[in-house]
């Protein structure tokens, strides 16, 4: 317990108090400020939870909340058995294929399906031309869209987790079901289920909470009755009229509490039931079963047809990025690289922010992190777990009450907002767990005598760390740093509410290509050069997949190494 | 003039004292264990010398040099070798590098460098594997690249923290004789943690045996095992009989006591030196199954401590046979060394040597 330790904790906890603990606070006190006065009160949440019609965003939330857990789970269980447990060619890809919605930006899904699902989209058009249909079909505009597209993204962390779930399942324990009688069907539902049920919830919530951040898919799909939709349109467009954007504030609030509260019960929940037998673990691969031909090719079609679905989402928008004029054909006719042109030739711009505010913020991240993982692992220091508390629930934190809250409290007292440094740093702050959690399960690994023996052969604390622990560190680390960087550069929630002339990123410039009404194609040929940037990104890590789950739940449930 | 001294160490987890205000000394170019059941308080006591613990109260002297009274000394500067529990070789580098890497940081030229690690290495046995990486190593060899980087800065304290305990049966015992001479050769003074008794009686000059964070005996092996100072340090060393009853009459002018049992026998038992005892006082009469002589006729010539008894169990082990005796529902272990064709269910008689038979509590 150095002095050295201590001035290091306090300036990490001095770091997050500036940029996490003050602004949300900000926040938290503009929703009980009372409109067109000085007082106080709970006046904005009275009148909130008055209103039939913010009671019924908030209903219809939970509503989609619960359709998308459903879908996702229905889909999900089987599709992380087959993963898991059968024993077929082309695992890897079709992991892969499966799992690429993670790291695809969410809106980049909307656009493709509205362009392939769309009421003249490629769909319709087919069906219609050869005299199936009559009048397009209703695929995608409405809840039942929403749930698709929201189900389709979040599909990945149910399987992830479900998936890490039955691989670490001790063999022995079906054997024993076996043994006593439960064999197939009935063994899965009474030991191999109830033994996942914590890694299930581990990606459960996840999935659970995103309809309460995600404001941009339901916008763009046109039903924006729902808590984030309602919060953003408030507060972006209505800024002016004081009683809409209290609500709109109240609205950010009430979001994030559900998720803090839902994120912190379930984490507790899965930290007291994690099941712990007398086993001494199980293989890497854990139990593999080789299914007989009718289960084998179903559970091929199966896998073929999510990651055919997956596949549109690249596949179209690259149609639409190369192409012009892609309306009422099913396939585009007109080849072109206008929209790049734009991109890369009209509006530079746009890159070479993306590039720098994530690149900054992944400087910032990083050091932060090695720090705050440090501290968190290898010292007793008071408060710093609590330190590790506050900066997980960032996982957990809607986008935009980052968003809101920089706006509201980097304006006046500290004007910060007014300098394009925010940008970078909203990032930093939104996406520091993704880094954290791996450098903090890294530094868990790394048996703390390979650090002592340095010590006792004559080396100090400070060239140990860069002699000894970071050399060892650099792999897990290496993905935590992929990882951020994607996440940061694919971040447009906080950043929609931040951004000023000139700072815009690609994925604003891909929502305000599709806002202003602008061409289609740019947002497309921008969504795809995000894809290819992210695809490149996880070509240099290849084993992403584990990765993101633990960067939500540390080395838990999410995955064994 | 000791080479070490530990003085009034106290070392606490929370509210769990780990070292219980200990003292111990060692002497230059001595090889001393701390012998103990897992936490005992061994290997504490071993990272406080290291540095690596901050011990609560007390002190350490190293050379005559204080570790704590007058401000605290970091391990890198306290001048010592360890070698860990799970050898702690770097992964990330070679042999080579893992040795010399303590070098490397003092102004020392590249070539003395270059030839102390690989003089080391030749003489712990691993010349020409400089150029592997530990990954590529057995289990043994890691143990030896470990034992080459402590010694590699000529420490003058060695400590090894339960260094074979991760090897096989075999390989332990031939590094035992390995690390002794060694040590001896390099004139080093070491302490030695272990929890293995055997390991502890090959390995050492002196024995310290520690429980719950206290010093029970310090002594040479022959010491500890043939006058344990009380019965947790004779049941940990080797195996013990130990017969609870009362003392029948203490004579303190002569060693010997009499000692009437649970199974109403009175057996004649030796007093261990500075050892008070009064009438009715409940003692252990102890004695080790190798003390214990078994007769299948009742013998002429022996009178004092014969016992009747029956044969419950018999195990055969090969370099000497196992009996376990049942008296009057008690159960005596008798080891005999060589073969003695006695059966199952068999009554026969035990002879306790008074000169073995001592008094514990």
């Amino acid at each position: 317990m150095t002095r050295g330790n201590v001035s290091l904790t306090a300036f990490l906890w001095s770091v997050i108090a500036f940029l996490v603990i003050y602004p949300l606070s900000v926040l938290v006190i503009e929703s009980f400020k009372i409109a067109g006065s000085t007082g106080w009160g709970l006046a904005n949440y009275l009148g909130f939870f008055k209103d039939t019609y913010y009671l019924k965003t908030f209903w219809n939330t939970l509503v989609l909340s619960t359709l998308v857990l459903l879908t996702t789970t229905l889909f999900g269980v089987p599709l992380a058995y087959i993963l898991a447990r059968y024993r077929h060619r082309g695992k890897t890809v079709f992991t892969a294929l499966i799992l690429l919605p993670i790291v695809l930006p969410a809106f980049a899904g909307v656009f493709a399906f509205i362009i392939f699902f769309g009421k003249f989209g490629t769909l319709n058009l087919i069906l219609m031309e050869s005299g199936l249909i009559k009048a397009p079909i209703n695929f995608i505009y409405g809840t039942h869209g929403l749930v698709f597209i929201q189900s389709l993204h979040l599909l990945p962390f149910i399987v992830l987790s479900l998936s890490a779930g039955f691989t670490n399942i001790d063999p022995a324990f079906e054997e024993a079901a076996e043994v006593e009688g439960a064999s197939g069907f009935w063994r899965f539902i009474t030991v191999t289920l109830p033994l996942c049920t914590p890694s299930y919830l581990a990606g459960a919530v996840i999935v659970f909470l995103w309809p309460f951040t995600d404001w941009l898919t339901p916008l763009i799909l046109g039903k924006v009755d729902f808590l984030p939709s309602v919060a953003y349109i408030n507060i972006a467009y209505h800024f002016t009229d004081m009683h809409r954007k209290y609500m709109g504030i109240v609205a950010v609030v009430v979001s994030s509490v559900v998720c803090i509260v839902l994120f912190v019960l379930a984490r507790r929940w899965v930290e007291r039931k994690k099941y712990t037998g007398l086993s001494k673990g199980t293989t890497s691969e854990g139990r593999v079963i080789e299914p007989g031909p009718v289960i084998k090719y179903g559970s091929y079609l199966y896998m073929l047809a999510i990651s055919f679905v997956v596949l549109l989402i690249p596949i179209v928008l690259g149609l639409s990025a190369f192409s012009r004029r892609w309306v009422f054909e099913p396939f585009p006719t007109y080849w072109t690289l206008d929209n790049f042109r734009a991109i890369f030739f009209e509006s530079p711009l746009l890159i070479k922010n993306s590039f720098l505010f994530s690149g900054i913020a992944l400087v910032f991240g990083v050091v932060f992190g090695l720090m705050a993982a440090y501290v968190i692992v290898r010292t007793r220091i008071w408060g710093t777990n609590a330190l590790d508390f506050v900066i997980t629930l960032m996982l957990a934190f809607p986008g935009m009450a980052v968003g809101v809250s920089y706006m509201l409290a980097f304006w006046k007292d500290i004007p910060l907002a007014t300098h394009w440094i925010i940008m970078p740093l909203a990032l930093f702050a939104r996406r520091l767990p993704y880094f954290l959690r791996m450098a903090h399960s890294s530094y868990l690994q790394l048996d703390i005598s390979l650090e002592e023996a340095s010590e006792v052969s004559g080396v100090g604390k400070f060239k140990t760390f860069f002699y000894i622990s970071l050399p060892l560190l650099i792999k897990g680390v290496l993905v935590g740093v992929v990882m951020f960087f994607i996440m940061a550069f694919q971040e447009i929630s906080t950043a929609i509410f931040l951004y000023r002339g000139g700072w815009e990123t690609l994925p604003i410039g891909i929502y305000l290509n599709w806002h202003r009404g602008m061409e289609f194609g740019i947002a497309a040929a921008m969504a795809f050069l995000m894809i290819v940037i992210t695809f490149i990104l996880l070509l240099i890590i290849s084993r992403i997949g584990g990765g993101i789950m633990k960067a939500a739940w540390g080395p838990g449930p999410g995955g064994k190494r | 003039m000791a080479f070490i001294e530990i003085k009034n160490l106290l070392k606490r987890y929370g509210k769990v004292v780990a070292v219980n205000h200990i003292d111990l000394e060692v002497k230059q170019g001595e090889m001393l264990t701390l012998l103990g059941p897992s936490g005992c308080g061994k290997t504490t006591t071993l990272r406080c010398i290291a540095g690596l613990e901050k011990p609560e109260d007390g002190d350490i002297v190293i050379d005559g040099r204080s570790m704590l009274a007058e401000g605290f000394v970091q391990p890198s500067d306290r001048g010592i070798g360890m070698v860990f529990q799970n050898y702690a070789v770097w992964p990330h580098m070679k042999v080579f590098n893992n040795v010399a890497y303590g070098l490397k940081f003092q102004k020392i030229p590249k070539r003395t460098i270059r030839e102390r690690s690989l003089q080391v290495l030749e003489m712990v046995g691993l010349g020409g594997l400089e150029d592997r990486y530990p990954g590529q190593l057995s289990g043994g060899q890691q143990q030896r690249v470990a034992l080459a980087r402590a010694l590699v800065r000529n420490p003058k304290v060695l400590l090894l923290d339960e260094p074979l305990s991760n090897l096989d049966a075999k390989l332990r015992e031939k590094m035992r004789f390995e690390i002794k001479s060694l040590v001896r050769r390099m004139g080093m003074t070491a302490v030695y943690v272990t929890h293995d008794q055997a390991e502890a009686m090959v390995i050492s000059d002196r024995i310290v045996v520690m429980d719950s964070g206290n010093v029970v005996q310090i002594g040479t092996a022959q010491d500890i095992y043939q006058t344990p100072a009380n019965r947790f340090v004779a049941d940990f060393i080797g195996a013990m009989n130990f017969i609870s009853g009362e003392v029948l009459t203490a004579a303190p002018e002569t060693d010997s006591t009499y000692v009437k049992t649970e199974f109403n026998e009175t057996l004649l038992c030796k007093t261990p030196a500075g050892m008070l005892l009064r009438q009715g006082d409940r003692v252990f009469a102890s004695i080790r199954p190798e003390d214990v002589e078994i007769f299948s006729e009742r013998p002429e010539e022996k009178s004092e401590n014969l016992i009747k008894g029956t044969i419950a169990h018999k195990a055969y082990l090969g370099n000497f046979l196992f009996f376990f005796v049942t008296v009057n529902g008690h159960t005596i272990r008798v080891q005999v060394a060589h073969y003695i064709p006695l059966e199952e269910g068999a009554d026969i008689y035990i002879s306790l040597n008074p000169q073995k038979c001592m008094v514990l509590v």
